[in-house]
């Protein structure tokens, strides 16, 4: 048996790019890291394996723990990581969503090409910054009253239909159709309200950017093809979450389990794993939050890409309908979601799927892909670094076997922070980029360009590699970035 | 005495000393400050004064730096130059209740160029005495 020593952690091969760490003691399952040789000494370097180890140690956690390829060191559980916990005797985990509750990207096409915004990126980048608030205390698109925000959270992208930041076509192209069911705006804090009633409509900062790049490569034509892109178009990429609401809920639900479910608190190795047990009232109160939090998620990013129409139409003098502005799909990579899926021993089984930085990724013909894509696949939003390209794949026909129907959700870290800023100069990053690759970047803190340089990131190409090669997620389009704001 | 910011793959984590419990308190704090902005401005900002309660002295840890992030959010002002001035423990029927008074200078949002904390964790959390008497604690943040 091929194995790879991991500092201590021995990893047994399954099968081209699926490891195994078999199960010892408190593992209550086997842990799965999918990546190549290339991407494990990586991987192998933080805490990454120790933590998707832990995750295996959850009540009711089905098969096997997942690392996907672009896995890195999180808190608790790791980025990167898929864990299917049962829903009736297991348990759901706010720790194992994240702090930023939905946290995801969402695309929109143009039918403008590269050469329509040459000598515009200026004008282009200055204004998106201007208008898309960012940063810390930038205030949102909309300023709004609990009230709204109680409206936001029940009703997610239809409380924008109705006051025209969307238009139904938006609604289809969303997961859900931009309305989490089971959403319950009594279970979110006062506090976390507070904070996320002045944040809608907003990027944040760390690595939340928005995009306008160019599609470089279409490897798939047909899928291409349904999913609208063709080479040399212009498509823009927005990347944030539910801003300081979903990361208050978040610390909200830790605390309340460590003083009612101590009991199971005390079973786990890392007290950031804290979950509540499947139907217990703080299971359920959790669950409402979370889904209410994804709807506040849903409206910030919808919200971004309603300005930016409106940025472009003043760049470009031409309404956003001309420019067939339409919205390709949004997908979430920080969010647990009950599903039914077929388990070890053939059985069907409800589990929370806790994605933790990972993306759904469901194959073609599955109900709960939107009509608009269900005979190629769910779409799916790779974002790179700033220096390297962004992809676009579909889910893979292997994703309901391999990994609860999940991939990747970037190119994962490989650098810390304080780190970045010690080997990088904001300024210098920036010139770089646009003398070099012609990319202009605008942002609120140079600290924030140093700390998210390009060579910070592990290979996008290798981990959409690995994704592609076991099925889970396929390669279908390339984009490289041409203006990138960020807080 | 004091913090120092240390590496984490995706996050950031601060390192902190004092010769009191109030004093490691205050420097974690500190770390937090740091970690959000560069270059904090000395004058600028009013003080004002928090209150937290939790039932254990991690606990108190962790609300009072979650608190400090949501007053952050709130009140639009980055808090810093943080004093902790006092921390007590009450005991009564097999349960504590800790209590801490501080304050801090809310510098405003809008004069800098700050990045956002998100969250602070559990994860790898450690506070514990030192040999001299002293307290170090180590806390995760998430950005």
């Amino acid at each position: 048996m091929t194995t790879f020593d991991a500092n201590g952690i021995t990893l047994e091969r399954v099968r081209e790019y699926v490891w195994e760490i078999p199960q010892e003691d408190g593992m209550r399952a086997p842990a799965r890291v999918l990546a190549s040789e290339a991407l494990l000494e990586e991987i192998k370097e933080d805490k990454t394996l120790e933590q998707i180890k832990n995750t295996t140690h959850l009540p009711g956690i089905t098969d096997h723990a997942i690392c996907m390829p672009d896995g890195h060191q999180g808190y608790g559980f790791p980025v990167g990581g898929v864990g299917a916990l049962d829903a009736e005797n297991g348990c759901i985990s706010p720790g194992a969503v994240g702090y930023d509750i939905n946290c995801g990207v969402r695309m929109m096409r143009t039918n403008l090409t590269y050469d329509d915004l040459k000598g515009h990126e200026e004008e282009l980048v200055d204004s998106l910054f201007a208008n898309i608030p960012s940063g810390l205390g930038g205030g949102g698109v909309v300023e709004a009253g609990v009230d709204t925000v109680d409206e936001i959270l029940a009703r997610g992208v239809d409380w924008a239909l109705e006051h025209d930041y969307a238009v139904e076509d938006d609604l289809l192209h969303c997961e859900d159709e931009g309305m989490r069911e089971g959403a319950d705006p009594s279970k979110i804090s006062q506090k976390a309200k507070d904070r996320g009633k002045n944040q809608i409509g907003s990027l944040g900062s760390g690595n939340h950017f928005l995009e306008v790049q160019r599609v470089t490569d279409v490897f798939d034509d047909a899928v291409g093809e349904a999913f609208g892109l063709s080479e040399d178009q212009i498509v823009v990429l927005i990347h944030c979450g539910s801003r300081g609401l979903g990361h208050q809920t978040c610390n909200d639900y830790l605390r309340k389990i460590e003083q009612q479910h101590q009991g199971l608190l005390n079973q786990l190795p890392d007290k950031e794993l804290a979950a509540a047990p499947a139907g217990s009232q703080l299971a359920e109160d959790y669950y409402g939050a979370m889904n209410a939090a994804i709807n506040f998620a849903w409206v910030n990013r919808q919200l971004i890409m309603h300005r930016t129409r409106q940025v472009f139409e003043r760049v470009f003098d031409r309404s956003w309908e001309d420019m067939e502005m339409d919205l390709l799909y949004d997908v979430a990579h920080n969010i647990a979601k009950k599903e039914t899926h077929t388990v070890g021993d053939g059985e069907e089984r409800e589990v929370y799927v806790h994605r933790k930085g990972a993306t759904r990724a469901f194959p073609a013909g599955h109900p709960d892909v939107p009509k608009a894509y269900r005979d190629v696949g769910q779409p799916i939003i790779i974002p790179g670094s700033m220096g390297a390209g962004s992809y676009v794949l579909r889910g893979g026909a292997n994703s309901m076997d391999l990994t609860f129907g999940s991939t990747a959700h970037g190119a994962g870290r490989l650098m810390s922070r304080t780190q970045a800023k010690n080997e990088y100069w904001g300024g210098d990053v920036q010139q770089q980029l646009e003398e070099q690759d012609q990319i202009y970047v605008k942002a609120q803190s140079g600290a924030t360009v140093a700390e998210e340089a390009p060579g910070v990131y592990k290979d996008v190409d290798e981990v959409v590699r690995v994704s592609d090669e076991l099925g889970i997620g396929d390669k279908v389009a390339r984009t490289f970035p041409v203006c990138n704001i960020k807080g | 005495m004091g913090f120092e910011l240390r590496d984490h793959t995706a996050d950031v984590a601060v390192s902190a000393t004092g010769d009191s419990l109030e004093a490691t308190f205050g420097a974690v704090a500190d770390g937090l400050a740091a970690a959000s902005c560069d270059e904090i401005a000395t004058e600028s900002g009013e003080r004002f004064s928090l209150s937290v309660t939790a039932e254990g002295r991690e606990a108190l840890l962790f609300d009072y730096l979650d608190e400090l992030i949501y007053l952050r959010d709130v009140r639009a002002e980055l808090p810093v130059d943080h004093r902790v001035d006092s921390i007590d423990v009450e005991s009564a029927d097999g349960t504590e209740e800790w209590a801490l008074e501080a304050s801090a200078r809310g510098v405003p949002l809008a004069e800098i160029d700050a990045r956002e904390v998100k969250a602070v964790t559990y994860s790898e959390m450690s506070l514990e005495r030192t040999d001299d008497g002293g307290w170090e604690a180590y806390v995760v943040f998430d950005v």
